[in-house]
């Protein structure tokens, strides 16, 4: 099944920023990210999903029914990027406020069970202890996992996440990819739009990537960080991974090789056992093959050859700077 | 519903202009009835004929109900000014808008949440003005008036919380304050100068000019009309009210303006409902 759907979702304020044809699906179970410099136009499209924003053109569907349909928000659970609760309720009062707007009645926010729920809920985001504590003397981390507690509190099959990390400390942000690790494993899918990377690349299956308000690239987080690899003007990163190595063949090796490649040999990693992981910039496929015909000739096992996939860093930074006319390397 | 009227209460005696409008409500109240005592005293001293003293304590009524509208007026103003564009600035929109729960009946449940506790402020201040003055004065109100008079006065500050609220849909929280603050003043300034001008009998053209900013908002014309049903309709009112300057009701709204009244509140709301429902957050 399809979670979010969109089709050519448009947004714009006044003809400007917003997000334009937005086209993006989101498979269940997994875990998406949204990445994008900041003025992207992913907020505006986070904000259509939940139902704050009206698109201008285009068709979206979340969890099967067009947005903005009740049945959809009551599956729904959604962290804003910047929310506050009122200052005078509890955490736990927060949580019976959101199950009452969830569609629960008095009488079951006041049950034994929503109240063991409301609990659950709170320790699993870190806030058992502040359960009976006022929002208003919360820190902003603390705030943070509460809005989570409130997206997450009636199990929600989709949960849409914008910046959830933020104002956390590292054990916090830790934390979170923790529980967003265990939601995906709950069958629930994540959406999350995110400035932390690392997060991304820890975290999420499958990846988008927008740039002044346009979708460039969608898709499986492997296929986009592998496919060509690193390629510029001047050749790819090409890796290999070789058994059979010894210490004392590295410089012979390097200097042959040396005399054929623009750039160095590289020893990424090696263990006891002779295998390594090699890396160096070929100009093209040929040059490729020709390191391989003569690590074999050298005596050496190849296991595996092709292009060095991109760390996320390096992938977002090309993609940007694409969109910018500039040229990444 | 009465989800959001626990929450708009709790939500306004939390706000600093719930205090300060306690404290001064008590300190109106407080001066004006040692003022009326004194007053009264002296009448009393100097043997007034008991028609004038009837006058006299009908036109301390409209005194005290003028100011009692004016603190009604403030309260509705500062604790309904940013509704929504404050709360949407301050984030509080964002978690809740998204739940499942239409956009239309959020706005419907936050006035109604404000208006059930503009409702019971207005309630006690008109009750305490009334109580203090036949306490005092011994002036006996007859109870259908007293009820006609009641709801109108009551109607008055809900009138301008519909318009703050559709304000605070488009406008930023200071500007929607100021706004409605000036229609208000405007709709209080022209029947304060009707009245002033009518001393050499009513002019059409403050008339007309009195119309149409009731048109533009009623609440003047409401209260006016409430002053008036109170002190006894045609029996009285003319009697104590002609000579009051600023304070007189040379022009009595009928019933057609109190059914526009109402007519512009249902629009208003219904102009908010869907203002709101179709606002980015």
């Amino acid at each position: 099944m399809t979670m979010i759907d969109t089709e050519q979702l448009t947004k714009t304020y006044n003809g400007r920023g917003g997000c334009r044809d937005i086209t993006l699906q989101v498979p269940a179970g997994c875990i998406f990210g949204l990445l994008g410099p900041n003025g992207a136009g992913k907020s505006t499209f986070v904000k259509m999903l939940a139902g704050l924003h009206r698109p201008d053109a285009g068709r979206a569907a979340v969890l099967g029914l067009p947005l903005g349909r009740p049945e959809a928000r009551r599956k729904l659970g959604y962290l804003p990027e910047l929310f506050r609760f009122q200052d005078w309720l509890t955490a736990e009062e927060v949580l019976r406020f959101h199950g009452r707007l969830g569609g629960l009645s008095s009488r079951d926010t006041r049950s034994a069970d929503f109240r063991r729920r409301a609990r659950d809920t709170l320790e699993l985001v870190g806030l058992s202890e502040a359960a009976n504590r006022r929002v208003g003397g919360f820190s902003k981390g603390m705030q943070q996992r509460l809005g989570l507690a409130a997206a997450l509190l009636l199990d929600p099959e989709l949960v849409i996440l914008d910046e959830p990390a933020s104002a956390l400390d590292p054990i916090g942000r830790h934390e979170i990819r923790v529980l967003l690790k265990r939601l995906k494993d709950k069958g629930v899918t994540v959406f999350l739009n995110t400035h932390l990377l690392e997060d991304v690349e820890a975290l999420c299956d499958q990846a988008a990537f927008m740039y002044g308000g346009e979708l460039l690239a969608s898709g499986p987080l492997r296929e986009l960080l592998g496919g060509d690899g690193d390629q510029g003007a001047d050749g790819v990163n090409w890796r290999f991974r070789l058994g059979g190595w010894l210490p004392d063949a590295w410089s012979e090796l390097s200097a042959t090789a040396g005399r054929a490649l623009s750039s160095e040999l590289r020893l990424v990693e090696s263990d006891d056992s002779g295998n390594v992981l090699v890396s160096t910039r070929v100009s093209d496929r040929e040059q490729a093959g020709y390191l391989c015909a003569l690590f074999i000739a050298g005596g050496l096992t190849l296991y595996e050859s092709g292009p060095e996939p991109l760390s996320l860093e390096a992938w977002f930074l090309r993609m940007a700077q694409s969109r910018q006319g500039g040229i990444y390397r | 519903m009465s989800l959001y009227i626990s929450a708009t209460f709790k939500e306004l005696t939390r706000k600093r202009v719930f205090l300060v409008t306690l404290i001064l409500t008590g300190v109106f109240l407080l001066l004006f009835g040692i003022g009326l005592k004194e007053v009264t005293d002296i009448a009393a001293q100097e043997s007034e004929a008991s028609a004038k003293q009837l006058v006299d304590s009908m036109v301390f009524m409209i005194l005290g109900l003028f100011f009692a509208q004016f603190l009604a007026s403030f309260f509705v103003l500062f604790s309904t000014m940013g509704t929504v564009t404050g709360e949407r600035e301050s984030g509080l929109l964002l978690a809740v808008a998204a739940r499942p729960f239409p956009r239309w009946k959020l706005y419907l449940a936050k006035w109604l949440g404000h208006a059930v506790w503009i409702a019971v402020y207005s309630s006690i201040l008109f009750l305490a003005v009334v109580w203090t003055v036949h306490g005092i004065t011994g002036l006996n109100l007859l109870a259908g008036d007293l009820v006609r008079g009641f709801a109108l006065f009551l109607w008055m500050p809900l009138l301008l919380l519909t318009l703050t609220m559709l304000g605070s849909v488009y406008l930023p929280m200071l500007g929607n304050g100021i706004c409605a603050a000036l229609l208000y003043g405007l709709a209080l300034f022209s029947g304060l100068v009707e009245g002033i001008s009518s001393e050499g009998g009513v002019l059409p053209a403050m008339q007309k000019f009195t119309l149409l900013t009731g048109l533009l908002l009623p609440t003047d014309s409401v209260y006016r009309r409430s002053l008036y049903e109170l002190m006894g309709g045609s029996d009285w009112a003319g009697l104590t009210s002609t000579y009051m300057g600023p304070f007189s009701i040379p022009s009595i709204p009928s019933n057609a303006f109190l059914l526009y009244s109402v007519v512009y509140a249902a629009v208003l709301l219904w102009l908010g409902c869907r203002a709101f429902s179709r606002k980015d957050l």
